[in-house]
């Protein structure tokens, strides 16, 4: 198999089928990150294909000390952050509407595996991920993706390996707690409920 | 009882596992891409041609191709060279605002009004018609501040663009419906925040300062405050948290 940066090289010099080549390779694990972080396929398919345009007029400019991949992930993660700051601009609107017509709180979209055994604890998870920081949901993103290392993290987001670190443990002790409580506070309900039942 | 031993250092490991395992993407998703690449339009090109007229204050006519008047004076020829050169980089997806001044005084009150109002909408965000007119005091002069817009002599600084009908349909523009769906996608795809990993400190997409940093140093933050969680820190001469 071709190596990714003799692929890359010939991205750059404009070969369209070593560019489909190089979007095979990574489109999953880039649409399941932008997914996972934006919520909705339409919204990640579109960033990927932004990022993916990114990479093939900027191919030339492709340094080889990075990996491909790091490089793609640089690419990717740059346009899903900034479509986040989009959206918290547009949902302080979005939130007074929701707030005077009293609904609009615990809305969640459909899971992404279509409701397979795991959903209800995807749906605890993506909760959970809800209330860690946004830098450390996307370290987590990408380190859980494809297993990319403290080095490679702190690339993608061009902070130091220290800060890899730490928020990453932050943000798996956020989801711990969110998870823990959730859980307790689920079956304490199924407990009062069983009682209920046998009471009567 | 053991609660919270359910939820382990691996069980929440496996559960991210789970949650982030790759789906598949459709298999034609690089011919999709090459289709929107094809698109013959030269931003570089746009921004040569266009035509800038400027007063000692500021700019005062922003025209799609045609003639200008020479400037009046050596202030106004240097305000349209940093027009031109803000245009050509907002168009390269490389500037998030202008800083060039705008001179209005060529206009009527009522169209003052709403242009500097819509002076004012921030980049990449969109406001109605019935918006501007309910903001200046005037809720039932839509058509009134379409007109106004309309009329705009300095596009795209005053962006006029990022004004839409209430149900969402694009209304009009001088330059063409095409060029305004064009610039809504460009600022769509332009980021605000860039942090330059190098030096730690983080910028507004266009800053004087932010233009020596390099292609791959570039890093994107969607706030001030996630930028200095991660141990960036605001640029003093763009301001970013201003």
């Amino acid at each position: 198999m071709i190596t990714e940066r003799a692929l890359m090289r010939r991205v750059a010099e404009g070969d369209a089928q070593a560019f489909t080549e190089m979007v095979n390779r990574y489109s999953a694990r880039l649409l399941t990150f932008a997914w996972r972080l934006l919520g909705n396929r339409a919204d990640a398919e579109d960033a990927v294909q932004r990022a993916l345009m990114r990479c093939y007029t900027s191919a030339k400019s492709y340094r080889p000390d990075w990996a491909v991949s790091t490089w793609l992930y640089r690419i990717t993660t740059n346009i899903c952050v900034d479509e986040l700051r989009r959206r918290t601009s547009r949902s302080a609107l979005r939130r007074a509407a929701e707030n005077q017509a009293g609904e609009g709180r615990d809305v969640l979209l459909p899971a992404a595996d279509g409701g397979s055994a795991g959903s209800g604890r995807h749906l605890d998870l993506r909760r959970a991920l809800a209330r860690v920081p946004r830098e450390a949901r996307v370290l987590l993103a990408l380190r859980y993706v494809d297993g990319l290392s403290y080095r490679e993290l702190a690339r993608v987001r061009g902070i130091s390996l220290n800060t890899v670190k730490s928020q990453l443990a932050r943000g798996k002790s956020i989801l711990r707690a969110e998870m823990t409580g959730r859980r307790r506070t689920a079956a304490g309900a199924a407990r009062a409920v069983t009682t209920q039942g046998a009471e009567r | 009882m053991t609660d919270r031993s359910t939820v382990t250092h691996d069980a929440i490991d496996e559960l991210l596992i789970a949650y982030f395992r790759p789906v598949p993407a459709g298999a034609d998703l690089g011919r999709r891409v090459l289709d929107r690449l094809r698109d013959g339009w030269d931003p570089g090109r746009f921004a040569g041609r266009v035509a800038i007229e400027a007063t000692r204050r500021g700019i005062s006519l922003v025209r799609p191709g045609g003639g200008a008047r020479p400037p009046v004076s050596r202030a106004a020829k240097r305000l349209i060279g940093r027009a031109r050169e803000e245009l050509f980089d907002y168009l390269q997806g490389r500037r998030a605002f202008f800083s060039v001044p705008v001179d209005f005084s060529g206009t009527r009150p009522f169209q003052r009004q709403v242009l500097e109002l819509t002076h004012r909408i921030p980049f990449g965000e969109t406001r109605s018609y019935s918006w501007i007119a309910r903001a200046i005091g005037r809720p039932d002069a839509r058509r009134a501040v379409g007109t106004a817009l309309g009329r705009n002599p300095v596009p795209i600084l005053v962006p006029c663009h990022r004004v839409l009908r209430s149900d969402g349909g694009l209304g009009g523009y001088a330059f063409g419906l095409d060029m305004k769906s064009r610039l809504l996608g460009l600022e769509h795809s332009t980021p605000v925040l860039e942090g330059c990993s190098t030096t730690g400190i983080v910028c507004r997409v266009g800053c004087s300062a932010g233009r020596r940093m390099r292609d791959d140093h570039r890093v994107v933050f969607a706030s001030v405050a996630d930028a200095r969680s991660v141990g960036y820190r605001p640029c003093k001469v763009c301001r970013p948290a201003a």
